[in-house]
Order: structure tokens, then C-alpha cells, then sequence
């Protein structure tokens, strides 16, 4: 059993080894986790996850760029792959559903997989479409998995154009799925022109985002 | 109330026009230039695609939609998506109504291996090529200059092995990403040599950018190592090889990008275009005292926002940058959506004939 020093270290460690993108620094903290009965929900949320919020800063900030937030991602993903078999219990409960791709006629998909890992690291769980995803099948995911949360991406000027129309449809099936919006054309003005309950200007935010809006869902007792 | 500007008669011809840019004279007013390709097909009443498939209708959908529209500059082909089919890879057409460009379908190499097995192709047969070689005999017929367009060196890269991997490659195998951009640099230079060979003492221009190098994606210091290098080389060739200007379209976020570009060369003059990220003062400091300016209307805009909010944008640009020193061009900041209403792409060229003339 680490002590309350031993078991901050290791959530620095695990913090710095995200922001710096050492893999190998975050596969060797995640096993020492484990072995020294670190919390793995603690581990996750305290170290992977933070340091991928500080990632997320560094972005928006124009200190990293993509290349350096893929790594970082490589790193978080190592170090999730490890730790959430450990976790369990009420910990364990996802945050909520998502269904998450980018719309049809658009393959530009690396700002969908950054707000997606997000989503991971949040909690939730994620049913990725990948990109160029055909309108129905947002609809049919949605409905197969009942998600509380539909994530359209599109960096397109054509292809956001997909949006309002995919919108239409699942609100069409199930008027309480929640849908958020995003990518480089998409505005918080467009965002609400199309319909969509949710917008965030980077993928920290769209996380913050989803879980504002599956509160009120709950708080509405449709979820 | 102020009073709303007449329109201007004009005094010269669109080539006229076109080439008092050139020759860094005023013309009577600024060019209108849309960037527009995949719309001009569906204007016309063709499917997207033949903008990009077929030379022929390619040509007449852009020179008939200049006329009905007003604009100057004819024709030219190229697409975004080059390099993925020219080295072996495929490519999807654009065939639903929100796809607007062809798009990589299957990248031509995924492994470090790969890219070491890549050859340089031969131009004339390599992807989209034989169709731009088919568009510039038409360009040649009707005694147009020919638009020569080898675009990137990283964009090229990105559309080979993905950009996810080129990114990831940035950071753990920089030699592989070195060795793929050099592979692109050497056919850009290969399609310049062929297009100067082929069409010799032949007026032409040359299309260059970036889209993958924003800074959307990549970083300053990236853009120092693995764009200024290779995108300078190319630029320098071409101007070698006798192509007296370039017109270079600056895609998308580049403001931390600008010194580099600054370091290049763009002909005599070039000719930059800029993304509404760029804003056009910052564009002509650095830019306008050796080369026009073009840009940088938002296209979301063009195709979302109602024509008064287009038409004020486009005061607001001839506003900013009429007075360029080599000249200002209007022109969206990256292609015109081919679902804008056609009353925004009016209003354009309405704002031109308004407050785009020289006293």
C-alpha cells in the first residue's frame, strides 16, 4: 500500500508523463499503481486525465500542436489500457453515452478523435463512427445504444451542411438525444441556426459541455 | 444616411485587369477572383465530379460561370486531396450533396516501409494528372495562360500516409517524414519541368500552398523543419524554370506560420492568398510591399450568412486592403461552397463594383 506521499508521486508522475508524452513512463507508473494499490479510478482521473486537461490547455494555447497532443494521447491511451480494468464499483458507472463521428462527406477526422479521448478519459462511454458517416447511421447508433449524447464533427464548409439535416432525423427518433456540434467552421451562431443543443470551441470544452447537458437531462428525470 | 456608391463602368478587360497586377500597375478596379471550382459544375447543372474528372467540362463549367457571374480569371484545375492518387493510392469523387472535393480513399502508404518504397511517378500518367495535362491543352487552344499546379510539399505528404500518421511521424521518426516530403518536393519539381517542356515559351503561372502546414495542425517550429525547407526549394525551382509568378494560397490558421513564408520567394509578382484567419493588414505587412494580396472572405459565411452580411464582409476586405501597395485581389479565404446561394456570390462582385474601383 503506497503512503499518501508515495501515491502523490505517482499522480504527478503520471500527470507529467501524459503532458510530456513519455509512454513508457506512463505504462511503468500505471503497473506501479497497481502494485502499490494506488486507487486505479484515482490514478485515471487524478493523474491520466489531468494531465491531459493541462494537454488540452497547451492546445489552446498554442503551445502544442497536433503532433505533440497525439503523442500525448499514445501516452494517456497506455496508461488507460492498464488501469480501467481496475477500476470498479460505483466508480465504474459511465458518465453517459456518446455516439461520436464526423458527417458524411467529411474525412477529416483528427478533431473528432481528440474531443473522443476526451470523452475516455471523462468517463464516458464512447461508440466512434470514425469519419465520412453516413447520416443514418448516427440515428441508428443512437437508438441502438440509447446515448444521452450525439457528438457531430465537421471541418467542411459543405459537409457541416449535413449537420442540421442529421439533427432533424435523430430529434426525429428521439427528441431528448442531446446533440453537440463542432469543428473549424462551426460557431456557437451556427450551432444554434442548426438546431443543436450543444457546442464547444475545443475538445476540453466539448466535454465540459456534455456533462452540463447530461446533468439537465437528469435533473429532467429523462435519463 | 450614407449614401450607397454607384457602380463604376469599368475600363478594361478581365485579362487586361489580370495583368496590370502583373505588370504591378493599377488597374480600374481590384479583381474579383472567387476561388471556386466544384460549384462552377453544379452552376452548370453538371454532377460536382466533372469539375475534377473531365478537363473539358471542367473548363467550360468555370469559364461559363465567370461570364454569368462577372468574374475575372477563367480557369484553372487542381484539388487539395494531390499526392494520395498520384502515388498510387485512390480516390473517391465527390458524389453526395455535402461532399464538395475529391478525398483520399485509400492512402498509398502506411509504414515507414512504404514510404521507403514509394517511387516518384511519372506525370503523365499519375493520378490526376493526365486530366490537368487534357485541361492545359484546352487553357493553350483558347490562348489562356496555363495554371501549373504542384500546390505542397507537406499537404502531398499528409495525403500519402494520412495526416494522423504524419503527425505522429513528426515526433517519433522525423527521418521518415524528411524522406516522404523530399519524395513530394522532387515530383512537384517533376510536374513543373513537365508543364514547361511540354507547352515551351508558353505564358503560365503557378499554383502553390498550404493547407496541412496551418497551424490548426502543426507548429511554427514544425513548419520550420518541415515545410520552409522543401515549400522554398519548390517555389525557387519553378521561378528557375521561367514561371514568372506565383499565386500561393496560405490555407486556413498560418499566423505563426508568416515569418517563414516571409523567407520565400513568389515570383515578380506573386500573387498570396490568405484564410479569414490571416487578417489582411497583418497579410500586407508583411506580404505587400513585393506581391498582391488576395482573400480572405470566409467561405462559412459566403454559404451560411445572408447576402447583407456577405456584402459588408466584402466592403470590409476592399475597405482593408484595396490599397495594397502591389495590388488586392477579393477572393474567399479557401474555396467557395458549392452550396452558397448564388445571390451571395452576386453581391461580391457587387461589393467590387462598388467600392473596388481606383480614382
Amino acid at each position: 500500500m503506497a503512503t499518501e506521499a508515495r501515491k502523490k508521486e505517482i499522480l504527478k508522475a503520471l500527470y507529467d508523463g501524459v503532458v510530456d508524452f513519455d509512454e513508457d513512463k506512463v505504462v511503468e507508473l500505471s503497473n506501479a499503481a497497481l502494485a502499490e494499490d494506488v486507487d486505479a479510478y484515482e490514478a485515471i482521473m487524478d493523474g491520466l486525465a489531468a494531465g491531459m486537461e493541462h494537454v488540452g490547455e497547451l492546445y489552446a494555447n498554442q503551445e502544442y500542436f497536433v503532433p505533440e497532443v497525439l503523442m500525448c494521447s499514445d501516452a494517456l491511451y497506455a496508461g488507460l489500457d492498464i488501469l480501467k480494468p481496475h477500476v470498479s464499483g460505483k466508480e465504474a458507472n459511465v458518465k453517459g453515452q456518446v455516439v461520436i463521428g464526423t458527417v458524411e462527406g467529411d474525412v477529416h477526422d483528427i478533431g473528432k478523435n481528440l474531443v473522443k479521448m476526451m470523452f475516455d478519459v471523462a468517463g464516458f462511454e464512447v461508440h466512434d463512427l470514425g469519419r465520412d458517416v453516413k447520416l443514418e447511421n448516427f440515428v441508428e447508433e443512437q437508438m441502438k445504444t440509447d446515448s444521452e449524447i450525439v457528438a457531430l464533427s465537421a471541418l467542411m464548409t459543405t459537409s457541416m451542411l449535413a449537420m442540421p439535416k442529421v439533427i432533424e432525423m435523430i430529434k426525429a427518433r428521439n427528441p431528448d438525444a442531446l446533440i453537440m456540434v463542432g469543428g473549424a467552421p462551426i460557431s456557437q451562431e451556427v450551432a444554434d441556426n442548426y438546431g443543436a443543443d450543444g457546442y464547444a470551441p475545443n475538445a476540453a470544452n466539448a466535454v465540459q459541455e456534455a456533462i452540463q447537458m447530461v446533468s439537465r437531462l437528469r435533473e429532467m428525470g429523462k435519463a | 444616411m450614407a449614401e450607397q456608391p454607384q457602380p463604376r463602368q469599368e475600363t478594361m478587360t478581365s485579362g487586361e485587369r489580370m495583368g496590370a497586377i502583373l505588370m504591378r500597375q493599377r488597374p480600374d478596379r481590384i479583381p474579383f477572383m472567387p476561388f471556386i471550382f466544384g460549384y462552377c459544375a453544379k452552376n452548370v447543372g453538371y454532377p460536382i465530379a466533372r469539375v475534377y474528372d473531365d478537363a473539358e467540362k471542367s473548363f467550360w463549367a468555370q469559364m461559363w460561370t465567370a461570364e454569368m457571374f462577372g468574374y475575372d480569371g477563367g480557369a484553372m484545375y487542381g484539388y487539395a486531396s494531390i499526392g494520395g492518387w498520384e502515388f498510387g493510392g485512390d480516390i473517391k469523387m465527390p458524389e453526395s450533396e455535402w461532399e464538395q472535393a475529391p478525398i483520399v480513399s485509400r492512402f498509398p502508404a502506411q509504414t515507414p516501409e512504404e514510404v521507403d518504397a514509394l517511387e516518384i511517378p511519372d506525370v503523365e500518367t499519375a493520378g490526376a494528372y493526365p486530366i490537368a495535362i487534357a485541361f492545359a491543352k484546352i487553357q493553350q487552344q483558347f490562348g489562356m495562360p496555363i495554371m501549373v499546379m504542384p500546390f505542397g510539399t507537406l499537404t502531398p505528404a499528409g495525403n500519402i500516409v494520412d495526416v494522423d500518421n504524419l503527425c505522429r511521424w513528426m515526433m517519433k521518426k522525423p527521418d521518415v517524414v524528411h524522406k516522404l516530403i523530399r519524395k513530394c518536393t522532387d515530383f512537384g519539381k517533376k510536374t513543373v519541368d513537365y508543364f514547361v517542356e511540354h507547352f515551351p515559351n508558353y505564358p503560365m503561372m503557378a499554383f502553390t500552398g498550404e493547407a496541412t502546414a496551418a497551424n490548426q495542425i502543426i507548429s511554427p517550429k514544425q513548419f520550420e523543419e518541415f515545410v520552409l525547407p522543401y515549400q522554398k526549394e519548390l517555389q525557387d525551382y519553378i521561378l528557375a524554370r521561367g514561371i514568372r509568378n506565383i499565386f500561393c494560397h496560405i490555407c486556413g490558421e498560418q499566423n505563426l506560420n508568416l515569418p517563414y513564408w516571409a523567407q520565400m520567394e513568389y515570383g515578380d509578382p506573386g500573387i498570396l492568398s490568405f484564410g479569414h484567419e490571416v487578417d489582411l493588414s497583418t497579410a500586407i505587412e508583411y506580404f505587400g510591399d513585393k506581391h498582391a494580396i488576395a482573400g480572405n472572405v470566409e467561405p462559412q459565411v459566403i454559404q451560411n450568412g445572408t447576402n447583407q452580411q456577405v456584402y459588408e464582409l466584402c466592403k470590409a476586405c476592399i475597405e482593408k486592403a484595396k490599397m495594397a501597395p502591389n495590388g488586392y485581389l477579393l477572393m474567399a479565404g479557401c474555396e467557395v461552397p458549392v452550396q452558397a446561394p448564388p445571390y451571395n456570390l452576386y453581391v461580391m462582385k457587387k461589393a467590387v463594383m462598388e467600392y473596388g474601383f481606383y480614382d
